[in-house]
């Protein structure tokens, strides 16, 4: 086996690392403008399916222009408004919208995560999934899912077998989405709510 | 040892799953579905494959003691490079891959094919040696996403197959015990007893 200096390792072990920096900072300053459009069209694209408008990533800006305005921290739509959520599954940050008519009745809902896993988790992506919560509602008490759910029971969802982390995760997530959601429509929310509201956003961030 | 069995001998009597025995870890974790465990195939034969072409060229100039380093920081690279790029030019593939890029640089097949191979062989046949070590990965990967799929949640690329042929009807249930992680290692020790059985040399 052929000896090296130990001169030799150093410079190369550096000039190998400043190589393979270089290359991913070129790379990765060069093609970030196109992801954070693809990453912009996909949001506008996730609060429009939830009203039910199926947009493409090209049309996506222009029809959400149309249904969607913004409001602080929620949108609204006519008949209603899109609460978002974000909070965290097991391998890492999940989040989702949900949105309701005047009564609070779920009129469409559409989930999504960083890394959950594959086929187990990872499932809450899924149109299937998400057409659970269609019908359920969000007026007394936060959806949640359950294990075997009761499917009249208009706030219980089933889970996900084998993504129980995941579950749980998107129950804390809801839960929370509901905090925030009768603050906008009660004025007087008590303090045990909102103290309630901030414990859930500490758990979230950590 | 011939070109022609860099590629073929991966698929039987060096196959990196069930005879070296490296890239188990990713093989339990994304076979539960048919989808995933075919990205995860195309990606691996990608990397493997230019990381071996990579490192071959390289391998007179590394030195011996940071060989391991050198290889890390050229699979890793190459890794972060092709999510960057799915994820500017192939959105929605990206997020499918995702997860399993960054699973790439710990699968063990990539390393052990740099460390066993490319480092003591010439481009040519390195590149042979990574495409037939990420086809014979492969294979086993589809097979499992296949029976796990179809057995765990009754359909085949997220077609329901169990549904369409009515056997719900008739009492049919999907095992969960398939969606589970063990049993991805309990198919492959199934394989492994059947492939030993057929190649009576490598048995020990």
């Amino acid at each position: 086996m052929k000896t090296f200096s130990n001169r030799y390792i150093f410079t190369y072990s550096a000039v190998l690392v400043v190589v393979a920096a270089l290359i991913l900072t070129v790379v990765a300053v060069s093609l970030k403008p196109q992801q954070t459009q693809n990453q912009e069209a996909e949001k506008k694209q996730m609060i429009l399916k939830t009203i039910g408008v199926e947009a493409t990533r090209e049309n996506a800006a222009e029809l959400y222009a149309k249904h969607i305005t913004e409001a602080d921290g929620y949108y609204t739509f006519d008949g209603g408004i899109v609460l978002p959520m974000s909070g965290t599954g097991l391998w890492g940050p999940i989040w989702g919208y949900l949105a309701l008519d005047g009564s609070s009745t779920v009129v469409g809902a559409v989930f999504d995560h960083k890394g959950e896993t594959p086929g187990l988790g990872g499932e809450i992506a899924t149109d299937k999934f998400a057409q659970r919560f269609i019908g359920k509602k969000m007026d007394v008490e936060p959806i949640h899912l359950a294990k075997n759910a009761d499917h009249s029971n208009p706030h219980e969802v089933d889970a996900i077998s084998g993504g129980t982390m995941t579950s749980n995760g998107v129950t804390a997530m809801l839960e929370k989405a509901y905090n925030d959601y009768s603050k906008l429509t009660s004025c007087s929310s008590s303090t045990s709510l909102t103290s309630s509201t901030t414990d859930s956003r500490e758990e979230a961030t950590e | 040892m011939k070109n022609i069995d860099l590629i073929k001998l991966p698929f039987s009597k060096e196959n990196p799953i069930l005879v070296q025995v490296l890239g188990v870890c990713s093989c339990l974790a994304v076979t539960a579905q048919l989808k995933p465990a075919v990205v995860m195939s195309l990606s691996v034969i990608v990397v493997v494959t230019l990381a071996n072409l990579i490192v071959s060229l390289l391998r007179n100039t590394i030195p011996p003691r940071i060989r391991i380093i050198v290889q890390l920081v050229v699979v890793s690279t190459l890794v972060v490079l092709v999510d960057q790029v799915l994820k500017a030019y192939v959105y929605d593939v990206s997020k499918q891959l995702s997860v399993f890029v960054g699973l790439i640089i710990t699968n063990c097949i990539v390393m052990g094919r740099l460390e066993a191979f490319a480092m003591v062989q010439k481009p040519w046949p390195s590149v042979l040696d990574g495409l037939g070590n990420g086809l014979g990965y492969s294979v086993i990967l589809i097979a499992l996403g296949f029976v796990r799929e179809l057995f765990g949640s009754g359909t085949l690329w997220g077609y329901p197959v169990m549904e369409k042929l009515g056997l719900y009807e008739i009492g049919y249930e999907n095992n969960g015990l398939m969606i589970m992680p063990p049993m991805a290692l309990i198919l492959v020790g199934l394989i492994i007893w059947w492939h030993r059985s057929r190649n009576k040399d490598l048995c020990e």
